[in-house]
């Protein structure tokens, strides 16, 4: 896999959370707007580089006795330094964010790319699938980030898109952009678009019957 | 007592972990197509949250809060900066013992698990649980009660969505939302029926 | 050495755990002053809004904030006795850390217990906005259960220790776009004015539904709920209703009304005359 591969593929071909279903937790629960997503996807690549690098600069000498709990602490200790970092310099975004930073330890997107990727190659193509599945995710983050923020508070990071009836203007915000379950929505509807553009990741049908006798009727 | 109802009832349905914070949706949104799957998984996260809130309680409380190492007379020192490492110590090591206990006492159940029992260890609401307890301050019988309701409510949640993934087996979703894509629908219109829950005042 | 020999396994953890531990050890040891002084930004500035004495208080700068902090009266008192604390000092005290100490600290009773606090300190710190000699504002911490989190904020008084003069939210989750509307400014803007207490001394305070007309004697002691944020509101008043009570603040207030500078400002207020 070239350079370019590992940090495209997971934007639109492999992405971390539309393709393989991780790193959905976090996804979901603070994206309401686009600063925390900013933030949060900023901590998680940052957390991604930095354990695919020591993983891989280990793995020749890792012993598979140990294998999962040094990992852990490995993503934990970078979990804590980020989250020291971000309460030091950033603390109205780390109280919004609160237990979903420390939540970053368990976050499927590390542990499974440490696992399927920084175990098994060196450190300059891990440290390149790190930030590649970091931006996969960020991307993600951002987009849905956008939408619920827009739609929900009128505002973009903050600047006034659509003035709010509450300061003045004309837009009634849709608050359910603002409650968690939009976010499930909005990511359903994501994986339809991205499906629709990527045929070659739609699910196959369990009930075949059905393939079948859509096929009959458009004989 | 009235407490530890309240809480039991906050943590499995009203604050229900899976619904309302969206902890563990990896494992919720992929492991959820078949009920006999969700029940054993359901079944593992409810003994493990039960055992392993209260047990980091007890850490917590007796060696890393601020303070907490006065009976050793280092009163003074304040680690529970370091929580974050030793919860998810404590729970991987709870993860593997108890897949050591279950294949030596009772392999049936062992073998229905599977893999899902070692992917418990990064399932977001076990650790998520353990902050939680941290973060409002709950005493031990608070985590034991804890624990449990909210591995009874993400236990709750799973079968549910698996129930209702097993119904729409034979609908016609259109190509792009088959599979992940009406689940997270699915989870979204769940989540947003158990918004009606919250507020209600035990 | 073997990969998978015992040996090779403990120097591996070993070595990890060494190298995560000084990491981490490090950034925390490092980063602990910037931490504490943006905690103490943090609360410096939510006073500040509420002392009246800044025009625009968003717009200082956190030098500015820690500076005016400085020129505040800070007092520690004692909540049960209505009395200053002078053996405590207002610059170390942290009424959030002792909440749980059985020395500084009682349990609430249960049906006094309307803001669902369960524990509360037994002192508080609360700041003396002066006039020149006279008492302007105080303005005293609040906190108490709301439908998601633990609200906490403060209220400024006038020197009548009746009149609202400013309030405001400064820690809070409760729920996105409904609950957390209680920071905003313009909502607060409301409660300026308002009143806790009537002329025979009952709190009658409340955030309540539905516009009252606003020449009319309740209106003096209402402020509008946030539409879809009936839990808050209604945990909202509970916190005022109990702070303000016999277990909160009252027997402090009492105490300070007796006060000369409180005295000499009233009567000011009334035109001088005595009743």
């Amino acid at each position: 896999m070239s350079a370019r591969e590992a940090i495209l593929d997971p934007l639109f071909n492999k992405n971390p959370v539309l393709l393989q279903i991780l790193g959905i937790c976090s996804a979901l629960a603070i994206t309401n707007s686009v600063l925390t997503s900013l933030i949060m996807s900023m901590a998680v690549t940052a957390v991604l580089a930095f354990t695919n690098v020591c993983i891989s600069l280990i793995r020749n000498h890792l012993p598979n006795s140990v294998r999962i709990i040094v990992q852990m602490t490995i993503i934990a200790s970078g979990v804590i330094v980020v989250d020291e970092l971000l309460q030091a310099f950033a603390p109205d975004v780390a109280r919004t964010l609160s237990v979903f930073v420390s939540l970053i330890v368990t976050n499927c997107i590390i542990l499974g790319r440490a696992e399927a990727y920084a175990a098994q190659h060196n450190v300059r193509m891990s440290l390149l699938d790190g930030i590649g599945n970091g931006l996969g995710y960020s991307l993600v983050l951002i987009v849905v980030g956008s939408i619920r923020e827009i739609l929900g508070s009128g505002t973009w990071l903050g600047f006034t898109i659509m003035p709010v009836v509450y300061e003045g203007g004309w837009y009634i915000p849709n608050q359910m952009m603002l409650l968690a379950p939009s976010a499930f929505f909005i990511i359903g509807l994501i994986i339809w678009l991205l499906r629709s553009w990527k045929t070659g990741q739609v699910e196959e049908r369990e009930f075949k019957e059905i393939n079948l006798a859509k096929a009959g009727r458009q004989l | 007592m009235n407490n530890l109802v309240d809480i039991f009832l906050r943590a499995a349905l009203i604050e229900n972990l899976a619904l309302a914070f969206f902890l563990g949706m990896c494992t919720f949104l992929a492991v959820s197509k078949q009920i006999k799957t969700t029940l054993g998984l359901g079944a593992a996260v409810i003994v493990v949250e039960t055992i392993s809130v209260p047990l980091n309680n007890l850490i917590y409380t007796c060696l890393l809060r601020d303070g907490a190492l006065a009976w050793a007379g280092l009163g003074h020192l304040d680690f529970s900066f370091l929580g974050l490492i030793v919860y998810i110590g404590v729970i991987a090591a709870m993860v593997q013992i108890l897949e050591m206990i279950l294949s030596r006492f009772s392999p049936a159940l062992y073998n229905a698990l599977g893999i899902f029992l070692p992917l418990l260890t990064v399932n977001c609401a076990i650790l998520g649980a353990s902050l939680f307890m941290v973060q409002r301050d709950y005493n031990f019988t608070e985590s034991v009660t804890y624990g449990f309701g909210v591995g009874v409510g993400w236990a709750l949640a799973i079968i549910a969505l698996a129930g209702l993934r097993e119904k729409m087996r034979y609908s016609d979703i259109p190509d792009g939302l088959q599979g992940l894509g009406i689940t997270f629908i699915t989870a979204g219109i769940m989540s947003l029926a158990f918004l009606g829950i919250s507020g209600i005042d035990l | 050495m073997n990969n998978d020999s015992p040996k090779k396994a403990l120097l591996v953890v070993f070595l990890v755990a060494l190298f995560c531990s000084v990491l981490v050890s490090v950034a925390s040891i490092l980063l602990k002053p910037i931490q504490q002084r943006n905690q103490l930004i943090e609360r410096s500035k939510n006073v500040i809004s509420l002392t009246g004495l800044a025009k625009d208080s968003a717009a200082l700068s956190n030098d500015a904030i820690l500076a005016a902090i400085k020129l505040l009266d800070i007092r520690v008192i004692n909540i049960d006795s209505g009395e200053f604390a002078s053996d405590l000092n207002a610059a170390e005290f942290d009424s959030r850390a002792v909440v749980n100490d059985p020395e500084l600290s009682i349990a609430i009773p249960a049906e006094l217990d309307i803001a669902s606090l369960s524990r509360r300190s037994r002192y508080e710190i609360i700041y003396l906005v002066w006039d020149g000699n006279t008492l302007s504002r105080v303005i005293l911490p609040i906190v108490g259960t709301g439908m998601w989190s633990t609200i906490r904020g403060y209220i400024a008084l006038q020197n009548d220790l009746n009149t609202i003069a400013a309030v405001s939210f400064y820690e809070q989750t409760e729920t996105a776009g409904l609950g957390d509307q209680i920071e905003r400014p313009d909502w607060q803007a409301q409660w300026q004015g308002r009143k806790l207490f009537d002329s025979q001394g009952r709190l009658r305070f409340r955030v309540g539904p539905g516009t009252i007309a606003p020449n009319s004697p309740a209106s003096s002691y209402q402020v509008d709920s946030l539409s879809g944020a009936t839990v808050t509101s209604d945990a909202v008043t509970r916190i005022v209703a109990y702070w303000f009570g016999a277990n909160g603040y009252k027997r402090f207030l009492d105490q300070l009304d007796a006060h000369p500078a409180v005295k000499a400002a009233a009567a000011d207020a009334t035109g001088g005359s005595t009743s």
